[in-house]
């Protein structure tokens, strides 16, 4: 059989690839839409390509995993697993693949062993590939997901993450393997994950050649982006070298950062004497033609930068934070800044920081240390929660050489050594009580979660809860195409826009007049399946915020001092750690902030009693916000 | 000379007075106060006088009505329900001028409006009643009699002031002991209320269905019935929903309520078209309740199941006509249910959303279903009067069949800007108690499910909101 199907064992697949001089292609959906789309590709869009992808035979499609999944329920509001569910009857052959971080899963932070645990297990009903990786290739913080994986019966792709510089040697990525296979065995494929896309062909086929050479038995999927514009070449090489597997994507939807166009990897190859097994490359054609006229519906979430960028080999950022980067610095207003943090301070901060692997979450402590050095000219003065964990060693060891002693000093202070000592090390986690975690969601959506839910709330407690609130609200969008969610501008007087329901029914909505009313509010019509639907909307008021002048950082710490505890940026509230009426001392957590996927603490000045708090879970934050109130200790 | 018919009434039921005035060939004048200068019986009346800025004054004002007919020369006037309709004093100064009431004579309005007479004239023509007492004797042998009576017909029983009405004055004794304490208490409350200590005993019927039996009877006295109603679906006392005929599934009880009716009218020297209004208990024992002395907002479910024009009758029996029909003529052929279509918002009370424009009317329409009401796109609901917008009276072959055409109405019945009991019904319409007939006045209260509907519920009316927010934003920002 040539074929790759659902079901088919670890030992089946190793057997039926090992037996083919061609090479298989996984479609990396998924990495495509968060390289290139900001995450955003609809599951709508991925319904539309389902039969055409899924005649095309390929070994896998990467469709769920990365930040995907918290993207599904932030800004595409659907249920990660529904969406799985729905493409799977669509796609009953094609292995579904997922892309996870060792200790995070889907998330930015570390979970529990027993929540990640039991998100594999739910997540394996669905995905039959498990990409698992760390950012600091630290192999026990992968081992949970591991073992899940197997005891599931999927297949499991560890990754050796891969990067430039003098450091990183074949050898040392050939004794990762080792490590590797120690814990997992042989019945495993083998991810090289080239997230930047960095190095060249050669260097590429080097790598390859050098773990083929001590493990010549081992099935390599070669992982890259095309940020350079060159990932044919890398892929050609990989291939070339003894790679069985390569990721690369829909061309109609290719352009930045993502994964190359398969048909000209297939191409390429072809010219060298490599056919891809059992691909059907009208099929690939097909896709590409019913994907094209979506991809306008996108633009607004393409890179604000077109064109290729190769000082990626500089840079170093991964092809799926490239988007996501310059979107921070357009709404950050940093943009001219842009050349200086990437090419300068970005590789300075990276050889300061032990040059590991620029992937989530370290590529964006990275990067986010880099935007602060710049932005505050103060050079690892506004350290975050994340880059502070780093230092002690919370995300594991760092690979080649610790950060020099001078910016431990910055951040932690006089008594470094001693906060190191003390805090240092992995961190541990210790296990949550999931029962508690189902009645506290319970609670809050106010009936009985499903499994399935339990999982996506455990892993981004406040966003799965405003998603399953929204669904109540609105109802299964992802029944609407990317033509009237990702719509800009509003629609056309008398526009109609059709489309099936969850259930199959369909409907046909007309729009009618919006128009102001005599109390000031705003009233849409709609023509919903031939009954007028009347909408009221309450005009937000332009500038009410804005026309208030946004407090200075230094305001802020005035503040604080004086007990008036202010938003020190505009962000979302994940935690508040203490309650009104409670003794608080200097540097006892009060809240924790996140933004830009970063959670920063939000620590007492003072010694005092907490008077009062204004704010709540999960509420969005603009600079100097009113969070919390300490009455101060006299003297 | 055209006889000239003048409407002492407003909203839905001025319209349907005048729509039977226009059909008998006679001139329909209508009356008004400012706050319905847009009203719509004023567009459709052949003439209207203005009586007043209001509200609630002028429509009330027997002077300023009975001007108005002299004014324009009507022949008769017609109260319609409230307002005016039984106060025997309007009655009264019809007759003096020499103007038709459409209606009894206010000696009989006055009697029946007076429990006590009522009462009494039922009485003595042994009309079953809930069992009572007089009123109470002075002092300790009043408290006596009262926990005699206790003791014979059980609690809970109900303490009530003899001049109180209108739901004032009355008190519900659960026992013995709080009875002895509460004849005390509701003495000097009346007292002090009414200036009047009179009170009387009463039987609690508990739980009871009400019905009601729909009676016409010609100055000759000749008095017959239409058949029952049941109104049980009742919201603190306030109608919402009524059917024709009553769903007792023994037709031999319901026919001797309906006897009982008949009997009651000629009791009480009835003329024109009213109402006898019974309460049944779970044992399916009955009691005269009341003689309302006017046409019921719920009168269209008896023209529906019988075919007779009620309104058109009663403005032909107080000209002098004689009914053109007897009892056996009359037959009751399927069912019919009304709902009170309110500007009202269920799931806040009830609370009145007056005020507000209809921005969007689209009514049902094809086959079996009725509509009594008085909006219009476009058309602010004034703040000073009921919430009645409509009332849509479905009827069938079958009582299935007549809830499926109610489910259908319901659902094809779009109004916007006030929010309406619409929602409220098309949950009551998919309730199996409801379905299977299985109602009493307790509905409402031992339901409380009804009210919990999602106005937008349906999925695509939830993708709409979504839509319709992208709209109004110019983007989705869910997904920004």
């Amino acid at each position: 059989m040539e074929r790759i199907v659902t079901g088919m064992s670890i030992d089946e697949v190793l057997k039926t690839m090992r037996g083919h001089e061609g090479y298989y292609i996984t479609n990396t959906a998924r990495d495509l839409s968060q390289s290139d789309f900001k995450n955003r590709i609809l599951l709508h869009t991925d319904l539309l390509a389902a039969p055409a992808r899924e005649k095309a035979n390929y070994f896998s499609l990467e469709i769920t995993g990365g930040a995907s999944v918290h993207v599904d329920i932030l800004r595409k509001q659907v249920d990660p697993f529904l969406k799985l569910e729905l493409l799977r009857e669509q796609m009953p052959n094609t292995m579904f693949q997922t892309l996870c971080r060792g200790v995070n899963l889907f998330g930015y932070r570390p979970y529990p062993q027993n929540v990640i645990r039991l998100a594999v297990r739910e997540f394996a009903k669905y995905v039959d590939v498990w990409r698992v990786f760390d950012f600091m290739n630290h192999i026990p913080n992968m081992l949970a997901v591991f073992e899940e994986v197997q005891k599931a019966g999927k297949i499991l792709e560890p990754c050796v993450c891969f990067s430039t510089g003098p450091e990183h040697t074949d050898d040392f990525y050939v004794k990762k393997v080792g490590e590797i296979l120690e814990v997992t065995g042989d019945e495993i494929l083998l991810c090289i994950k080239n997230h930047g896309g960095l190095g060249t062909p050669r260097r590429i086929g080097q790598l390859v050649a050098a773990i083929k050479d001590s493990y010549p038995d081992i099935v390599i999927h070669y992982h890259g982006h095309n940020t350079d514009g060159n990932d044919v070449g890398r892929i050609s090489a990989a291939v070339k070298n003894g790679a069985k597997i390569i990721d690369a994507a829909d061309h109609s939807f290719t352009g930045y950062y993502g994964p190359p166009p398969i048909l000209s990897v297939i191409h390429d190859l072809r010219e060298e004497g490599y056919e891809p097994v059992g691909i059907n490359e009208s099929a690939i054609i097909e896709t590409s033609e019913v994907l094209r006229s979506e991809r306008e519906h996108y633009e607004y979430f393409e890179s604000q930068f077109k064109g290729f960028s190769p000082t990626v080999q500089i840079h170093k950022l991964p092809g799926g934070a490239m988007g996501s980067s310059f979107e921070q610095a357009v709404k950050g207003d940093f943009l001219d800044k842009m050349p200086e943090i990437l090419h300068d301070e970005l590789p300075q901060v990276q050889k300061e920081l032990g040059n590991y692997w620029s992937v989530t979450p370290g590529s964006q402590i990275l990067w986010t240390t880099a935007v602060n050095n710049v932005l505050d000219g103060d050079r690892y003065g506004n350290p975050t929660g994340d880059l502070k964990n780093l230092l002690l060693g919370k995300y594991g060891p760092f690979p080649f050489y610790q950060p020099p002693d001078w910016i431990y000093e910055k951040v932690f202070g006089a008594d470094w050594k001693k906060i190191l000592e003390e805090q240092g090390g992995l961190e541990e986690i210790e296990d949550i009580d999931i029962e508690k975690e189902r009645a506290a969601l319970a609670k809050r959506l106010g009936y009985e979660p499903t499994e399935q839910q339990l999982v996506t709330y455990l892993q981004h407690p406040n966003d799965a809860v405003e998603f399953f609130k929204f669904e109540e609200k609105f109802g299964k969008v992802y029944v609407l195409p990317p033509s009237i969610l990702m719509r800009r501008g509003g629609f056309k007087l008398g526009e109609t826009l059709q489309f099936k329901d969850h259930n199959g029914k369909e409907h046909v909505i007309e729009i009618g007049p919006k128009q102001k009313s005599e109390d000031g509010k705003w009233e849409v019509y709609l023509n919903v399946d031939h009954h007028e639907r009347q909408y009221s909307f309450q005009e937000v008021v332009q500038g009410s915020v804005a026309q208030e002048a946004q407090l200075s950082k230094e305001e802020v710490e005035d503040l604080a001092k004086a007990g008036d505890v202010r938003a020190p940026f505009k962000a979302n509230v994940c935690e508040i750690s203490v309650e009104e009426g409670q003794d608080v001392k200097v540097g006892d957590r009060l809240a924790m902030v996140e933004a830009m996927k970063m959670q920063t603490p939000v620590d007492s000045v003072v010694n005092g009693k907490v008077e009062k708090i204004f704010t709540e879970l999960g509420r969005a934050l603009n600079v100097g916000d009113k969070m919390i109130k300490i009455k101060v200790d006299e003297g | 000379m055209k006889k000239k018919i003048l409407v002492a009434n407003r909203g839905e039921i001025a319209i349907r007075i005048i729509r039977a005035i226009q059909e008998l060939g006679y001139t329909a004048v209508a009356v008004y106060e400012t706050p319905d200068n847009d009203a719509l019986h004023i567009r459709v009346a052949d003439e209207a006088v203005w009586l007043g800025d209001g509200p609630r004054t002028d429509y009330l004002n027997i002077e300023k009505v009975i001007k108005a007919a002299r004014k324009v020369g009507a022949d008769a006037i017609h109260p319609g329900y409230g307002f005016l309709a039984e106060n025997p004093d309007f009655a009264k100064a019809c007759e003096d001028t020499g103007i038709t009431f459409i209606g009894p004579s206010s000696e009989v309005i006055s009697n029946l409006g007076d429990k006590v007479t009522a009462r009494r004239i039922m009485a003595e023509a042994n009309i079953p009643m809930v069992p009572g007492t007089q009123n109470l004797k002075a002092g300790d042998q009043g408290v006596d009699e009262a926990v005699a009576f206790g003791a014979k017909y059980g609690y809970p029983i109900m303490l009530k002031a003899t001049a109180g009405g209108g739901g004032r004055g009355i008190r519900r004794v659960e026992n013995e002991d709080q009875l002895r304490t509460e004849v005390h208490v509701a003495r000097a409350e009346a007292k002090a209320a009414f200036n009047n200590d009179n009170v009387y005993i009463e039987k609690v019927v508990l739980t009871p269905k009400h019905v009601e039996v729909q009676i016409l009877a010609d100055a000759k006295g000749k008095t017959v019935h239409l058949g029952s109603r049941d109104c049980s679906i009742q919201r603190r006392n306030q109608k919402l929903v009524e059917i024709a005929p009553s769903l007792i599934e023994d037709r031999k009880l319901v026919d001797k309520i309906c006897d009982t009716a008949v009997q009651a009218a000629k009791a009480a020297n009835y003329f024109n078209a009213g109402t006898v209004e019974f309460l049944v208990d779970k044992d399916m024992n009955y009691y005269f309740m009341e003689i309302n002395t006017r046409v019921q907002v719920e009168h269209t479910v008896t023209e529906m199941v019988t075919g007779i024009d009620i309104v058109r009758t009663q403005i032909k029996l107080a000209l002098g006509k004689e009914l053109a029909f007897n009892q056996e003529d009359v037959q009751i052929r399927g069912f019919a249910i009304e709902v009170r279509v309110n500007a009202e918002d269920p799931q806040n009370n009830f609370m009145p959303e007056a005020g507000k424009k209809v921005t969007v009317y689209r009514s049902p329409g094809g086959y079996g279903v009725r509509l009594d009401g008085f909006v219009y796109q476009g058309y602010t609901i004034p703040e000073d009067y009921d919430s009645l917008l409509v009332k849509m009276t479905v009827f069938g072959f079958s009582w299935n069949e007549t809830v499926d055409r109610l489910r259908r109405c319901l659902a094809n019945y779009v109004i916007t800007g006030p929010k309406t009991t619409i929602p409220f019904y098309l949950k009551l319409v998919n309730d199996p108690d409801f379905q299977s007939g299985d109602f009493d006045t307790s509905f409402i209260e031992t339901h409380p499910e009804l009210i919990d509907y999602d106005e937008q519920g349906s999925e695509v009316n939830k993708l709409a909101r979504l839509i319709a927010e992208i709209h109004f934003e110019g983007e989705n920002k869910y997904a920004i």
